[in-house]
């Protein structure tokens, strides 16, 4: 499957949303990541997740407070690693 | 708990036996009790008799603060025992007077003291404060909450001050927990669960090929003292060490950082001692807690993560932090945390000598090479407490006679905080001073 970047959107926000967060109807794609309260094991929890989809594994050195100020953001550093691999 | 009617009784999470078997092995072996201490360091405004006051209050609203711990016919997972609670004894609160010191007072050696008392879990015996005002709170105050270790966890404890500050400050009524989900008695999947806890028991005995040891060696029946360091690093240093840990370890696994300098400088003490140390095998506590949710006060609410790593890993920093950084990815991907939980909810079944025995069958007669943690920012957006400016505050939990040493690491308002906490005796002078180079120089990125 090739993935757009709105997809990956959308797939990294339900697997934030529905398996690692405990989040109120706020969250949105938008929501801060690090304020919601996403932590070492759910970012790998996360990622490995992200890789299962999409067979790509995100290097956890892209990580920063840019990559995870968003479900958009990080959907967005994903989509540049595949687009690499 | 449930806020609208409190259960009598609350299972001990699987967690909170893995501390209790500690709290039987130090009594085992001729020490006090495994408690754990978060301190406060304030500035002037703390009403001292208030505090105390307030501590009565909420232990009357809340039974679990002195309720005993007891295990239901000798054979059930042991239970904090609300409904015994009423008569167990309130928790001591003590106030004590210095002078005013010159530049910034040491630690009170009050707050050590507090960690080698012996105190009983059976007669709900499970928290203390101690409040030591300089120039009778004119000059500041240092507040030390001392507990029965499977009370709170690291987490609980500063979720526990911050809840009090807003009782204190009439923001909650002491009825009303924050958030308090009845975790403890969940029941999951028996087969899954069973599956788990082997696969995490196949990664201990895995370590047995090359078992570990500790500085303080196998277990013996000696007298036990705790003694407590802090260090307190500039905000200079601590900004250089954050931003090193940051691009060494990655943005959101600094902890690894923190954990290789610590394997490093317990190496640098065998090495110096010239004995080989096998392996180091030790466990970084994770919390479980609902990510983003309010989260739990009350219990143990972690799982472990093990790490083996071999002496020939340590000879280059970035070699050691590449190999746990491996370690820890692999773990999470073979479901370690959950199979780290699922065995310490077995083992609540077990007799909490059994657990101990257990442990120490694994690893000739040792527990782990030494404790660790990183609990990041202590108390985060909290500035005051009860009125009075935090100028610090940090953990320092008790460690069993084996392995003998555990150090804390935490930040504080820019500040790095490192506890390290040892059983009197296991360092010589000298080895101290070579801990704490090489950790320096680790953290730092500079040459010994």
């Amino acid at each position: 499957m090739s993935w757009t970047r709105e997809a990956l959107t959308d797939r990294v926000y339900e697997i934030l949303r529905e398996d690692l967060l405990s989040v109120g109807e706020d969250f949105t794609p938008r929501s801060n990541l690090i304020e919601a309260g996403l932590d070492s094991l759910a970012v790998t929890q996360l990622l490995l997740a992200i890789e299962e989809s999409t067979g790509v594994w995100v290097d956890e050195s892209l990580l920063t407070e840019e990559t995870l100020a968003s479900a958009e953001s990080l959907a967005a550093c994903v989509h540049a690693q595949i687009a690499r691999a | 708990m449930p806020k609208s009617r409190a259960p009598e009784r609350v299972p001990l999470t699987g967690a909170d036996c893995f501390l209790r078997a500690f709290d039987s092995e130090v009594r085992r072996t001729g020490g006090s009790s495994h408690l754990a201490q978060l301190a406060l360091r304030l500035g002037p405004g703390l009403d001292a008799r208030a505090l105390a006051k307030l501590i009565a209050e909420v232990a009357e609203a809340q039974p679990i603060l002195r309720a005993p711990i007891r295990r239901p016919y000798g054979l059930l997972p042991p239970e904090f025992r609300l409904d015994l609670a009423a008569r167990a004894p309130m928790p001591r609160v003590e106030i004590h007077d210095l002078p005013r010191a010159d530049g910034e007072a040491p630690i009170p050696p009050l707050f050590a003291e507090r960690l080698n008392e012996r105190v009983d879990g059976r007669r709900g015996e499970l928290l203390r404060c101690d409040v030591v005002r300089y120039d009778g709170g004119a000059a500041g105050s240092d507040v030390a909450f001392t507990w029965l270790h499977m009370l709170l966890d690291g987490s609980g404890s500063e979720r526990f001050v911050r809840w009090l500050d807003e009782v204190g400050r009439g923001a909650r009524s002491a009825a009303e927990l924050p958030d308090e989900a009845p975790s403890h008695s969940a029941r999951p999947d028996a087969r899954a669960h069973g599956e788990a806890a082997m696969r995490w028991r196949a990664r201990m005995r895995s370590f047995s090929a090359r078992s570990p040891r500790s500085l303080a060696g196998p277990l013996a029946r000696t007298p036990q003292r705790l003694e407590v360091d802090l260090a307190t690093f500039t905000r200079e240093e601590s900004a250089s060490i954050a931003a090193r840990a940051r691009k060494l370890a990655g943005f959101l696994t600094p902890m690894l950082f923190y954990l290789a300098a610590s394997v490093r400088a317990h190496d640098a003490v065998f090495r110096l001692r010239g004995i080989d140390p096998h392996s180091f095998v030790v466990p970084l506590p994770v919390n479980l807690r609902a990510k983003g949710a309010g989260g739990e006060i009350f219990g143990t609410r972690v799982s472990m993560l093990w790490f083996q790593v071999f002496p020939e890993s340590c000879a280059d920093f970035e070699t050691l932090l590449g190999e746990l950084k491996a370690q820890r990815l692999a773990a999470i991907k073979e479901g370690m945390v959950e199979a780290g939980t699922a065995a310490m909810d077995y083992a609540r079944w077990l007799p909490r000598g059994a657990y101990a025995r257990m442990a120490r069958r694994s690893f000739g007669g040792e527990l782990c090479s030494f404790f660790f943690a990183y609990t990041d920012e202590c108390l985060p957006g909290m500035t005051s407490f009860l009125g009075a400016p935090i100028r610090n505050a940090f953990h320092a939990p008790s460690v069993p006679p084996s392995p003998g040493s555990v150090a804390v690491f935490s930040l504080r308002d820019g500040r790095l905080n490192l506890s390290h906490v040892r059983q009197a005796g296991v360092f010589s002078g000298f080895e101290l001073v070579r801990f704490r180079r090489s950790l320096r120089a680790d953290l730092l990125g500079e040459p010994e």
